[in-house]
């Protein structure tokens, strides 16, 4: 298998952290800034992937490992990120990230 | 293998447009559809990059667990499911902000070969990487993860104004 | 069968004793509502500490030539060459030899004595814990100077003995007067402390660099018994280095000792108990700069340039500090000032290079000037004031106390065959030895022949006035008594030694000691009286003094002079005390105070002014940087962005350049 194009991945996955990082900077809603910080971690853990699957040998398995891990942090990040909403909603009755502005103070 | 660059084509098209689309559309639960769209998207690319377990991890973490996580969210924290989003403006500096990412990212891995011969794996000694060679860290990550639900279970309990 | 001797190596039992005592007399006593066995059980301790002093000066006397240093080393620098080519040593211990356990003899017995006259003297005091707290402090850092075995220990107890002399000066802190006096003291001995200090840091570059004798520096510059003092040995007692060195040595001495014109504390210093006066101020703490004197000359050497200098310091003290006590009406001042006159003579005799004809002196001068001390104390306990004038008739109600005040002026003045007799008559013989070689000694022998006349005159001035006559001058003092026995004991004891430890010099032994202690010094001391006309001069001096003495004051008299009297003027000046005190306060007034205003200048505008500059800066910055805390996650996301742009501009163009530019690497 080969001849697939490595430019190609690299700018698909520069695409997809560009797409997630707009996300984070724009949206005021908490679930569309998790769902914007997952857009970006894909775009690294689709790095690792095609990576190790360019690389071959042990390193490339690593890569793939790696890549294993990052789904798993990825899920973690899900799970505290939408206890964070429960909190805020619960708080605040809004989970508007604009109008948490503790930190301020 | 012109079938193979052509399949890659359509699935970067459809990831880039349906992660465009989760952010964009204003009602929260179409977000979700797409998004989950985008996910199993993904996960085809990983098995075009012989990939399988990923691909295969992919699908169940995040196109089910994630995604289901993700509408469970919007459920609870609304009163009703399908209300809309207040428009946002693009605004634009973060544009401006994502785009010179974009261009920097592409600038700094200029350098690689246009192709190149895609490995494929056995799973099995995928398995053996991650719990031999990598075992300890894997030890390290479950218990950051229990870290992180023990911090999620605090945040949530009861009582706690 | 356990030998005397073996004691010497627990020479540390006595400090540790009466650092028990302090601990827990000080912080057990403060818990008792009526602190009547607290004093008992410091003086206790202290009678444990005199078992084992005396017990050691026994020893030391059976066998004058042994001496016996224990020690540890708390660090070891090894030799480095160009800083330290010999290496350098710190170590902690205790030396016991003929000198120290001379010492260790005077700290324990008139510590012990004043601990119980104590008892009754303080009776009536408040915050007695803290009065036996402290002086058992100050009897443990007494007796750790004593048998210190190296100068960077000794200077450690010495801080400490001047720390509780400060502390017990100001017993009365109440008093203004009181507090006032023990930041004079602590300042003056402050300014001879830092000399003395500087001459330490000389000997230690000297010594642990460049001297000669660097293997004393790699041994921790322990005092040991060689051939000949370091100095002498190496140098042949010529060395501009050391001679400073022994300048700053005669500083802290000074200071310690309050000899001319560092002399200006211990007079105020009486502002203290009496009791404190007599063990700190008279036998023991003042003493320590004749013991460092004579130490330093011991194991040290000083320069024929230093000698001079210690010789003029001491005989000019001595005459000077007389002169002021010939008018002062104060029964305890009139007291220090001999004292500050006595330990001129001490000094004097260290300078002539006899430095164990000083420490006899300091010996039997503890004795006396204690119980003459204690006596004064036993009359303003029964009294209620010092002023010598409102007294009068007292030797009718106080006969014990007359008496022992009569024994130690009688010592202090040197009629025979009484303690200060002998030593006082060592000490003129041992100057006056030195004058054919050192013709330049002379005025100094002669300022200190004078001050015996002048010694006995103002002492028994000070006895007729208050113990003769029929009754009080000052009808409202109210009626005299005897103190309790616990008053009476040490001076009975006292009297004891101030008749006896002058005869102490018949004793082979004893003058084996004295021998065994100059040792290396090569000089053996003076015994007796060696020149009998001196010796007639010296008594015919004191017995013309008591004599002029009971003239003017005898019987109740009161000798006053006429306003007219060309004499007035030097009156004026002896009660002003040469106008010293007024001189270094208008020095502390004008000088310091205009170096203050300077500083305070330079602080106020210059560093304040840079201090708020910055100030106010800041607060500028932060006022701005603030204002992008806004408080929303996708601010500080765009930051972090921001940051990664930030990065790959520095990766991407700026590293580049920089290695093109200054090359890679």
């Amino acid at each position: 298998m080969s001849g697939l194009p490595i430019v190609g991945f690299v700018g698909l996955s520069a695409a997809l952290l560009a797409v997630g990082i707009f996300g984070i900077l724009t949206r005021r809603n908490f679930i569309l800034l998790l769902i914007a910080i997952e857009i970006a971690m894909n775009a690294g853990i689709l790095n690792f992937v095609y990576f190790a699957a360019y690389t071959g040998g042990t390193a490339g398995l690593t890569g793939q490992a790696i890549a294993v891990v990052l789904v798993g942090f990825a899920a973690t990040e899900v799970a505290v990120g939408l206890a964070i909403v429960l909190a805020l909603n619960r708080l605040r009755g809004s989970i508007n990230v604009a109008e948490a502005t503790e930190l301020r103070r | 293998m012109i079938l193979e660059e052509l399949a890659f084509l359509a699935l970067a098209v459809v990831a880039l447009a349906t992660a465009l689309l989760a952010l964009l559309v204003r009602e929260l639960v179409h977000t979700i559809l797409w998004i989950a769209v985008f996910f199993v998207d993904l996960s085809a690319i990983y098995f075009l990059l012989e990939a399988p377990f990923l691909g295969v991890l992919q699908l169940g973490v995040y196109a089910g667990a994630v995604t289901v996580l993700l509408l469970f969210g919007i459920m609870v924290t609304r009163k009703r499911i399908f209300s809309r989003e207040a428009t946002t403006g693009i605004g634009a500096v973060p544009l401006a902000l994502a785009l010179v990412t974009f261009i920097f990212v592409i600038a700094s891995v200029g350098e690689f070969s246009a192709g190149a011969t895609v490995h494929a794996y056995d799973p099995t000694y995928l398995s053996q990487n991650l719990f031999n060679v990598n075992g300890p860290w894997l030890l390290l990550l479950g218990l950051i993860m229990l870290g992180a639900v023990g911090g999620a279970i605090y945040l949530v309990r009861e009582g706690r104004e | 069968m356990v030998s005397l001797a073996d004691l010497f190596g627990y020479a540390f039992l006595v400090p540790l004793l009466m650092v028990l005592s302090f601990v827990i007399v000080g912080l057990a006593g403060t818990r008792l509502k009526r602190f009547e066995w607290g004093g008992w059980l410091a003086v206790g301790f202290a009678g444990a500490a005199l078992v084992v002093g005396v017990l050691i000066a026994a020893a030391e006397l059976m066998d004058p030539s042994r001496y016996t240093n224990v020690q540890f080393t708390w660090f070891h620098l090894p030799a480095a060459p160009g800083v330290f080519p010999n290496g350098f040593s710190l170590v902690a211990g205790t030396l016991v030899d003929p000198i120290s356990a001379l010492m260790l003899l005077v700290v324990t017995v008139v510590g012990f004595l004043v601990m119980l006259y104590s008892i009754g003297y303080m009776h009536h005091d408040h915050g007695l814990p803290r009065y036996y707290a402290e002086l058992s402090l100050f009897l443990a850092a007494m007796s750790g100077l004593v048998i210190a075995n190296n100068l960077f220990e000794f200077f450690l107890f010495w801080e400490l003995v001047g720390v509780c002399s400060y502390f017990l000066i100001g017993f009365y802190y109440e008093k203004p007067s009181a507090s006032s006096a023990a930041k004079e003291a602590f300042l003056v001995t402050r300014v001879g402390d830092v000399m003395f200090l500087l001459g330490i840091f000389i000997y230690f570059y000297y010594y642990a660099t460049t001297g000669p004798s660097g293997g004393w520096a790699a041994n921790g510059f322990v005092f040991v018994r060689g051939t000949t003092p370091f100095l002498a040995g190496a140098m042949g007692g010529q060395s501009t280095v050391l001679t400073v060195a022994g300048i700053m040595i005669l500083g802290g001495a000074a200071g310690k000792s309050a000899q001319f014109p560092l002399h200006v504390w211990l007079p105020d210093a009486m502002e203290g108990p009496t009791t404190v006066s007599a063990l700190i101020h008279a036998a023991t703490m003042v003493a320590a700069g004749v013991y460092l004197l004579a130490v330093t000359s011991l194991f040290i050497g000083f320069t024929s340039t230093d000698q001079l200098a210690i010789v003029a310091v001491g005989g000019f003290t001595t005459f000077f500090a007389a002169t002021m006590a010939v008018v002062h009406p104060d029964i305890k001042r009139v007291i220090a000032y001999s004292t500050i006159s006595q330990l001129g003579y001490m000094v004097l005799a260290v300078g002539a290079g006899f430095a164990m004809v000083g420490l006899f002196h300091l010996f039997t001068h503890a004795f006396f000037k204690a119980l003459l001390f204690l006596a004064a104390g036993s009359v303003i306990h029964a009294v209620g004031t010092q002023d010598l004038f409102k007294m009068g008739g007292l030797r009718k109600s106080m006969r014990v106390t007359a008496a022992a005040f009569a024994i130690g002026g009688l010592a202090l003045a040197g009629i025979p065959p009484f303690a200060g007799f002998w030593s006082k008559d060592d000490v003129l013989s041992a100057v006056y030895s030195q004058l054919p070689s050192h013709p330049a000694y002379w005025p100094f022998f002669v300022l200190a022949v004078a001050a015996v006349f002048l010694t006995a005159y103002y002492i028994f001035r000070a006895w007729f006035l208050a113990f003769s006559g029929d009754k009080p001058r000052d009808p409202t003092l109210p009626h005299a008594h005897e103190g309790p026995w616990v008053m009476q004991v040490p001076l009975v004891v006292l009297s004891a030694f101030a008749v006896g430890a002058g005869l102490f010099i018949f004793w082979p032994n004893f003058q084996g000691l004295l021998l065994h202690g100059a040792g290396a010094a090569g000089i053996p001391p003076v015994y007796g009286p060696a020149d009998l006309a001196l010796s007639a001069t010296s008594v015919f001096l004191g017995v013309a003094g008591i004599g002029l003495a009971w003239a003017l004051w005898g019987h109740g008299k009161v000798f006053v002079l006429a306003d007219s009297s060309p004499v007035q003027p030097l009156r004026r000046l002896l009660l002003n005390r040469y106008y010293f005190k007024v001189g270094f306060d208008w020095i502390g007034a004008k000088g310091v105070y205009t170096v203050a205003r300077a500083a305070d200048f330079v602080d106020r505008f210059v560093i304040d002014g840079t201090v708020h500059g910055f100030e106010r800066m800041f607060a500028e910055l932060s006022d701005r940087l603030r204002r992008i805390q806004t408080g929303v996650v996708s601010d500080y996301a765009a930051y972090v962005v921001a940051g990664l742009i930030a990065v790959f501009v520095l990766l991407l163009f700026v590293a580049p350049y920089l290695v093109a530019k200054f090359g890679g690497g």
